[in-house]
């Protein structure tokens, strides 16, 4: 099923977009394709929604509308010709906003709510009470789907340090998080951080989100807090700022007179913050008996059950733990039914609408000796690029067993993503290749800028997202088909974690699917969102142990892992023939891959560089491939992309093969490199590289100039010893050996066992 | 004040506070919290479109009236609203020239709008009442059938028989 859905606006720190992002996870683990289409969207979720005005659902998609305040999309749903859902996030009250250019805007809303209850075939409130004024709003066919917090996200380790360090203190404060309006009841804490002050007088108050510093209600509240001591209205903040304020508080408390769900209850559970709310609106229900509701707003009184809540060492600990209970209802894996339920409701009662029986499923096809499988890969054919290298040795390999589709994108450049090859069906080599067209190309100038806004600091699930849709390729044909497909297929391989389509593809058919990681220490292996593709398929199939222990480090719960890697079908090669077509005479090193910068091609020409001028009988460097640089320079060949036959003859006679790479899942070249007896040297820093060197004892380290100096210096006088353990090494590493862990794995798969 | 939460004892929790209120002076001793009437605003009653949309024309249709002057800013927010408090004053006479065929246009569209609207209106009670009509036939027992008419019949269908022309045997030649 295709289950689009439809936002007024995508913006950092937007509940509704929130909100519809989490329902587009969910929508994935269950199986159906899902892209959003927003009214207005942040120039940085450019990549992960399209504008609303292209949403072109076929008859039988579904469109789910988020509604909140008027929007001109509630008009542009009715006249979609699709199925429709409305998903209702609630209004706040007009009443308090009486006098401003908002009542229009809320009443408005109402209106398009009671107007919507003709023309939608599914309505999906985030709480009972929002549920009720889908009802009273003359709405059918009504579903409760509560919104979720990934507890994670709030954990210590998310704080900024700075703020964190900043806000800190001794004695009680409290916390409130929400936007500075008037139904939020501000003046209410104000009053409440009063009282307190007169039983603590070091208490704090906190105050976290927007504000609009022009508005007479804010101006008044800032004269009020003038008064008293110790508030701080901390405005809008970041995702780790924002698990700061939580961290450094005490106690939570709302005064809110309305909520339609209250995300920041749930978020201040997870943070391990004792709650005391409003019982109004939908506060109780999202409370669901955890924390501590009060239905009057004696300030006196709540100062002190605040003060208990902060001092009383046994009530605060009862609390926190039935917090912690209410959590687990409220995760993903509870709501992601709650959705399935209204979806197929909401499909029944398309059915009996249009009078007809339920679409019989097919009858269950026989057992085909050969399985089809899927492989997800980010491109494929004449591309350059390891993990896409591997994905095509292992086609080729598991051609001879598995009847293979691969399901790819357009593009032959990984940087710019723009899509090259025709979409749709062909062959390249034994296997059938189906590609998909990309959304959109990437400017890497601006990935690369939006990239160091996200790097190394704690983000929510919104700007992860985003990253992965500006990291591409994004290939919306790809969901669909796996969506409408997908149960064609006895199983799925997916080539690379760091990509959209195995990031999105991956919870889509889960329960059959084998993910290849190729995992890094990267920062983007620090994103919570890529959970899904460690947690949820059936196997990892890893390249080495400390890619394993790498993952079971960051993932812990991850899927069940399996040391595989690729095997090396070593050609025999020729050194003299090697030396003679280039002119090379003197011993070399060598170096076969991407020349980026990412690829450390630049920190090896310089150490290469004062190996250079330090020894006048250095090896040369010899580099091949192709890449955004040009290396140049004293003893240096660059030699661009090379033939394969060219590839184990230049191995074959190198002095050592050399991989200045730090983010490697496992080195291909290396191994290579060792069954033409060629010694490996390699950056220290890679955990994998150093793993390999150390099992094959085929190598040596580099972390300065010194050490590679010392390690070209080792592998010049034990060459000959290094060279048989190199050999034997990858005599170990077999494709019969790999292909067998394969089709064990997809034999599994269709057993059903785990 | 009631307390909610599973995992307080509320009972003990509030008599703890209302002790401590007593002791500062602040709760008569024969006096307790009460319980208090969060969630009194409830759910928000339907707003209904066609009439709301209706109001909100007639309300909006006059494009030379302003709105309220906000600002989101604060600092130099407020001298943007001293700047447009002015422009507003002074220029009032040249906003009402810009707009004045906007102000036209606005008014026939709140006019046709609420024309239509009463027929949309009119329209439903008149689908409404045949439904219910619809049904109210459906739910009636059926009409027990007529004896088919015999020859002897004939004489009491005078009337009926006398309002149908005689038909002629067509002939043959």
């Amino acid at each position: 099923m295709v289950v689009h859905q439809l936002i007024p606006c995508l913006s950092p720190g937007d509940a509704t977009g929130n909100a519809a992002i989490q329902f587009q996870g969910l929508l994935r683990q269950l199986g159906h394709a899902s892209e959003l289409y927003a009214g207005e969207i942040h120039p940085s979720f450019r990549a992960l929604a399209a504008p609303a005005r292209a949403l072109r659902p076929a008859e039988d998609d579904w469109v789910l509308y988020h509604h909140g305040i008027a929007s001109p999309l509630a008009g542009r749903l009715v006249h979609l010709r699709c199925r429709r859902g409305v998903v209702f996030h609630n209004i706040s009250p007009a009443s308090f906003y009486r006098g401003t250019g908002l009542e229009h805007a809320l009443l408005g809303g109402r209106a398009q709510l009671a107007a919507l209850a003709g023309h939608v075939d599914l309505s999906i409130g985030v709480s009972a009470f929002n549920a009720a004024e889908l009802r009273a709003a003359g709405h059918a066919n009504v579903h409760v789907v509560p919104l979720f917090v990934e507890p994670e996200r709030f954990a210590p380790g998310r704080a900024d340090p700075r703020l964190r360090a900043e806000l800190e203190g001794p004695g009680l404060s409290v916390l409130t998080v929400s936007r500075v309006v008037p139904h939020k009841r501000m003046e209410d804490l104000l009053a409440l951080h009063a009282e307190l002050l007169r039983l603590e007088p070091s208490a704090r108050l906190l105050v976290a989100g927007g504000m609009d510093d022009g508005s007479r209600y804010v101006k008044g509240l800032r004269q009020q807090a003038a008064a008293l001591r110790n508030v701080r209205f901390l405005g809008k903040v970041s995702h780790g700022g924002l698990v700061a304020a939580y961290r450094s508080s005490r106690v939570f408390v709302s005064m809110s007179e309305h909520e339609g769900f209250g995300v920041p209850l749930v978020e201040a559970m997870a943070a391990g913050l004792p709650v005391a709310a409003y019982a109004a609106a939908a506060v109780p229900e999202t409370l669901g008996g955890a924390g501590v509701a009060f239905t009057a707003k004696h300030f006196a009184a709540l100062a002190e059950l605040v003060r208990e809540l902060h001092a009383d060492p046994v009530l605060r600990a009862s609390v926190l733990g039935g917090q912690q209970a209410r959590l687990r209802q409220l995760s993903a894996e509870a709501v992601r039914p709650a959705l399935a339920s209204g979806l197929a409701a909401g499909e029944a009662h398309v059915q009996a609408r249009a009078q007809r029986a339920s679409p019989r499923r097919p009858p269950p096809r026989p057992a085909r000796k050969r399985p089809r499988v899927g492989v997800l890969v980010q491109r494929y054919g004449d591309v350059a690029g390891g993990a896409e290298a591997h994905a095509r040795m292992v086609v080729e390999r598991l051609s001879a067993h598995w009847d293979i589709t691969v399901l790819t994108g357009c593009a032959e450049d990984h940087l710019t993503w723009e899509d090259r090859f025709p979409p749709g069906r062909s062959r390249v080599g034994s296997a059938e290749v189906l590609r998909f067209e990309g959304a959109h190309a990437r400017d890497m100038r601006r990935f690369n800028a939006f990239s160091r806004t996200l790097f190394g600091a704690p983000q929510d699930l919104a700007h992860e997202q985003a990253w992965i849709a500006a990291q591409g390729p994004v290939l919306p044909g790809l969901y669909r088909h796996l969506a409408a497909e997908g149960r064609r297929y006895d199983g799925f391989v997916a080539f690379t974690y760091l990509y959209a389509p195995t990031a999105w593809g991956v919870p889509m058919v889960a329960d059959r699917c084998l993910v290849v990681p190729t995992a890094h220490d990267e920062p983007a292996f620090q994103f919570d969102a890529f959970g899904d593709v460690f947690r949820r398929p059936r196997c990892l199939l890893v390249n080495t142990p400390e890619e394993k222990a790498l993952i079971s480090a960051r993932f812990p719960g991850h899927a069940r892992a399996r040391v595989v890697g690729v095997g090396v079908d070593a050609a025999p090669g020729e050194a003299a023939r090697f030396r003679a077509k280039h002119g090379l005479r003197r011993p070399y090193l060598l170096y076969v891959g991407r020349l980026e910068a990412g690829k450390n091609v630049p920190w090896l020409l310089s150490l290469h560089a004062r190996l250079r001028r330090a020894y006048h009988d250095a090896p040369e460097l010899v580099l091949a491939g192709s890449g955004e640089l040009r290396p140049s320079g004293d003893g240096v060949r660059c030699l661009g992309r090379i033939d394969e036959q060219d590839k184990w003859d230049a191995l074959a006679g190198a002095l050592a093969v050399v991989v200045p790479s730090q983010h490697e899942s496992l080195s291909l070249l290396a191994l290579e490199g060792m069954s033409q007896g060629a010694p490996l040297l390699a950056n220290a820093a890679s955990a994998v590289l150093a793993g390999q060197a150390r099992r094959s004892g085929a190598g040596h380290l580099f972390s300065d100039a010194e050490s590679f100096a010392l390690a070209v210096q080792r592998v010049g006088q034990e060459r000959d010893v290094l060279s048989r353990r190199g050999l034997a090494f990858a005599a170990r590493h077999g494709w019969d050996k790999v292909v067998a862990a394969y089709r064990e794995e997809l034999a599994k798969i269709r057993e059903g066992g785990r | 004040m009631k307390l909610l939460g599973r995992e307080v004892t509320a009972q003990k929790v509030l008599e703890r506070i209302e002790d401590r209120l007593r002791a500062r002076g602040l709760l008569p001793a024969d006096a307790g919290l009460g319980e208090g009437s969060a969630g009194a605003l409830g759910v928000e009653p339907r707003v209904d479109p066609l009439s709301y949309n209706v109001h909100a024309l007639e309300e909006h249709a006059d494009p030379t009236v302003g709105l309220p002057l906000e600002t989101h800013r604060g600092g130099a927010g407020q001298l943007v609203l001293v700047a447009k408090w002015a422009f507003r004053k002074t220029g009032q006479v040249f906003i009402n020239e810009a707009l004045s065929r906007q102000r036209l246009f606005n008014g026939h569209v709140r006019d046709a709008y609420a024309q239509l609207s009463a027929e949309v209106l009119q329209l439903r009670a008149e689908v409404a009442r045949l439904k219910a009509e619809k049904e109210a036939a459906q739910a009636a027992p059926p009409k027990a059938t007529p004896a088919k008419a015999g020859p002897a019949a004939g004489a009491t269908s005078g009337k009926r028989a006398a309002a149908r022309p005689a038909r002629k045997k067509p002939s043959r030649t």
